[in-house]
């Protein structure tokens, strides 16, 4: 029985795959041997030195996906406090402006007739 | 003076500098370049205490600096030395009792060698760091004992 599976563009072995990885495997364990046993866990040891001074939050370093338009929204504080304010999330509040703007656009366009 | 027995890897420093006024950190620059030239030993300078055998500390410690030294420390992996260079980081030198010093250097940290000077002569820091490389002899010894 043939474990080999040939395509156009090669060969495919999963015992040869296997061999592979476990010779891989070895590879990185020996590299892994040589490295310093001596280290503490859960000290200071593990923890990336960054001049002396503590290692802030994963919060506090995260990059979000709204500071993209960090320096948009920075610029333009003053309009998008107004912004934010009017959206409420009432339908009714929408429901008025859509009303009261309307009656503005209507009396320019009919109101001087 | 003791005998080096074990060359099993090159002696990595990483350079502290508290306050230091820079006489201290300019005769250390002077025992790595070509006159003294100690990176002939394998002996050199490294970016991170993580990668470090010994920390060195110049200057007085302030009191900002304190517990980022602290830190410093704690972050270099077993067996590790310190070895204070100069008088300021021994006693408090021209800074004792000053109100913004936390120091000297062994009320922050445990200190193995002392090499007292304002500036220390290159030969003297040198000879503090053939000490401190035989410390870390013995403490390898005593962690491969530990682990057998």
């Amino acid at each position: 029985m043939s474990f080999t599976l040939t395509t156009p563009s090669g060969f495919w072995n999963p015992l040869l795959w296997l061999l592979f990885l476990a010779l891989f495997g070895i590879i990185a364990y020996l590299i892994y041997s040589r490295g310093n046993p001596s280290y503490k866990k859960d000290t200071e040891q593990i923890k990336p030195y960054l001049s002396g001074n503590p290692e802030p939050t994963k919060e506090k370093v995260q990059v979000k996906a709204g500071d993209i338009y960090w320096g948009f929204i920075e610029a333009l504080k003053g309009y998008y406090k107004v912004l934010q304010a009017i959206h409420t999330g009432d339908m009714r509040d929408y429901i008025l402006w859509y009303l009261g703007i309307g009656a503005i656009i209507t009396f320019i366009l009919i109101g001087g007739v | 003076m003791g005998k080096l027995t074990n060359f099993k890897r090159s002696l990595w420093v990483f350079h502290a500098s508290g306050g230091s006024c820079n006489a201290c950190d300019i005769e250390i620059v002077a025992v790595l370049t070509p006159r003294y030239d100690a990176e002939r030993f394998g002996i050199k300078l490294v970016g991170s205490p993580r990668h470090a055998d010994v920390l060195l500390v110049t200057g007085a410690i302030p009191r900002d600096f304190a517990d980022k030294l602290r830190r410093i420390y704690e972050q270099m992996p077993d067996p590790k030395a310190v070895v204070v260079i100069g008088n300021c980081g021994t006693t408090g030198g021209v800074f004792y009792d000053s109100y913004n010093i936390a120091g000297p250097i062994d009320e922050i940290i445990p200190v193995d060698v002392y090499v007292p000077g304002c500036p220390p002569r290159p030969e003297a820091i040198i000879d503090g760091i053939v000490k401190a490389w035989l410390k870390i002899e013995r403490l390898e010894k005593e962690l491969e004992g530990k682990e057998k």
